[in-house]
């Protein structure tokens, strides 16, 4: 029977090259699919950002914090398109010295190219039936610049100018952290290349980077007025909604999934299976194991270092992950929570540094959060996973070459976010005036208060030793003290009376 | 690639007309700059329009006295 079938049924078999040609498709599509998921879910870090900052802000200044995290969609987006994605493509080998031409890699000639199909007038940056993936991993991409611009956002709100934000956020989102990414983020960058520079999940391409680069601006911008005393000690300004900042944080885990998963490279034609940025193999379920049990680690050490503070233990959890991130594809989830704890811990403890000792106001914490744990997740890499094969090279990946990756991202990042701000304030342009920092920003922005409905009490600040008291005297006097100027300086005010 | 339908040929098609011409031809230079240029005067109208507002209001708020030195008239 099957004998006199067999011919038949062959005979009416398509020919193996449509076949061929079908599951082409139909990996090119799945993966087309995968990126552009992963886009829709990082889209709810930006829900987070802005729930978490809004929340962090007083009363006066919830929409003017919150206009940020929705207008950097508005400059970031374009900027990258323009330029962002050809930074990327061609900057791997630091200065571009083939042109258009890709560094080409034996055996991985895909990557040969990449850089003339970034350029925004290519024909793989609009609409083109002929390819599936270069737009949703350009997408991809976008969306970590969204977040390296928001990771900055929340330790300036209260005091800089929207307009001056927006100029600070493209710069780094389109360019210095999209640098760094073609250096040592890239199959063909040439720390990867050349040192085996490991940052799998981005530890210091996006979050210390983007710590590092908020530094550089925090010095230029100032604290916000009444937040030091005249001798130095910190207040504390209570943000409006507690709630609002810790559902940002929760969102802010959700659309991480997004993230990490983003990270990763998948088309199954191509590759014989998951491949981290730097095209060595991983899995998925790898990822997931550290980034659950590095939220576990960090809010454990958030908790504990911080003796239960909320705020602090949420941000721990994120600092824990940040940790992790750049061994996401190497460590034994065992591993991932003891390192999460210990950055859980560390962020607390270089938050209160920061704030106290070198009197910086960062409002949300986002210089010890990202900078320092993304950082610190690039060290542990150096400790605990030196010797991984790292990329198309397979270098092993080694403190030195960890060491060498810091110390190029570090003024790579800090020095553009310095000089940039430094020269809006030279411009009036960095941050608004005193006295509308004192009224709020909401009325001078917009004209209206956001919570109508809700009566007006008065607004809290929290001295030094802890007692609560009224913000309006407090600030006022901060102001005339020094002449509406920020200070940090101990006995800065009684100099200027 | 199928037969159910011509997707190849409208394929083409619609190409020609979603790309202006496709990579590097003068309609997606035009279409580029354009863009550019819309960037750019974005940046300089966030900025312009923002420093208006900021400045009107902290006028208005120096001439009103809200914001008087606590315990003295106010000097400015």
């Amino acid at each position: 029977m099957i004998s006199t079938l067999l011919p038949t049924w062959l005979a009416q078999a398509p020919p193996v090259e449509d076949v061929d040609a079908k599951v082409n498709l139909d990996s090119l599509i799945l993966t087309e699919q995968f990126y552009f998921w992963t886009v829709v879910i990082m889209w709810l870090i930006h829900v987070g950002f802005m729930a978490y900052e809004a929340g962090a802000a007083r009363r006066k200044n919830v929409m003017s914090t919150a206009m940020k995290n929705i207008l950097t969609i508005a400059v970031v987006t374009p900027t990258f398109y323009y330029f962002g994605w050809y930074i990327y493509g061609c900057f791997e080998e630091g200065w571009p010295k083939d042109g258009h031409a890709s560094p080409t890699v034996e055996g991985l000639e895909i990557l040969g190219g990449f850089c003339q199909n970034t350029a925004p007038w290519a024909a793989q940056m609009g609409p083109n039936l002929q390819d599936h993936v270069s737009a949703v991993f350009f997408l991809a991409f976008l969306l970590f610049s969204w977040t390296t611009a928001s990771i900055m956002s929340g330790a300036l709100i209260e005091r800089v100018r929207l307009s001056a934000f927006l100029i600070l956020g493209a710069l780094l989102g389109s360019v210095v952290w999209i640098m760094d990414a073609a250096w040592g983020w890239s199959g063909g960058g040439w720390l990867v290349t050349r040192f085996g520079f490991h940052d799998s999940i981005a530890s210091l391409v996006v979050h210390g980077v983007a710590g590092a680069f908020t530094l550089g601006v925090l010095l230029n911008l100032g604290p916000r007025i009444g937040k030091y005393t005249t001798d130095g000690a910190a207040r504390t300004f209570r943000g409006h909604n507690t709630h609002l900042t810790l559902m940002g944080l929760m969102l802010i885990f959700t659309g991480f999934y997004g993230f990490y998963a983003a990270c990763l490279v998948i088309q199954s034609t191509v590759f014989p299976g998951w491949l981290n940025i730097y095209l060595s193999p991983t899995t998925l379920g790898a990822i997931a194991f550290v980034i659950t049990i590095g939220f576990a680690g960090g809010f454990t050490g958030g908790w504990f270092a911080s003796k239960g503070d909320p705020f602090w233990t949420l941000s721990g959890g994120l600092a824990g992950v940040i940790s992790v991130s750049a061994g996401a594809d190497v460590y034994h989830p065992s591993l991932a929570y003891l390192l999460a704890i210990s950055g859980g811990m560390l962020a607390v403890y270089a938050g209160g540094v920061i704030e106290k000792k070198l009197r910086i106001d960062d409002a949300v914490g986002a210089v010890a959060v990202h900078g320092v744990c993304g950082f610190y997740g690039v060290f542990l890499v150096g400790i605990f996973a030196g010797g991984y094969p790292t990329g198309i090279n397979n270098v092993e990946s080694s403190f030195g070459g960890q060491l060498m990756g810091m110390l190029a991202f570090l003024p790579l990042a800090f020095l553009p976010g310095y000089f940039a701000s430094w020269l809006l304030k030279k411009m009036n342009l960095l941050r608004v005036p005193a006295e509308v920092e004192l009224e709020g920003l909401d009325l001078a922005e917009f004209g209206q208060d956001f919570y109508p409905e809700f009566e007006r009490v008065p607004e809290v600040v929290i001295e030094p030793d802890g007692r609560e008291v009224d913000a309006a005297p407090v600030l006022l006097d901060a102001y005339w003290q020094t002449n509406g100027r920020p200070t940090t300086r101990v006995g800065a005010g009684e100099e200027r009376s | 690639m199928f037969d159910a339908f011509p997707y190849d040929e409208w394929s083409e098609d619609v190409a020609e007309f979603w790309t202006f011409g496709g990579e590097g031809s003068t309609g997606t230079w035009i279409l580029t700059v354009l863009g550019i240029a819309a960037m750019v005067i974005s940046f300089w109208g966030f900025v312009q329009l923002e420093n208006a507002k900021l400045r009107r209001q902290a006028e208005r708020l120096r001439s009103s006295g809200a914001l008087s030195r606590p315990g003295a008239s106010p000097t400015v």
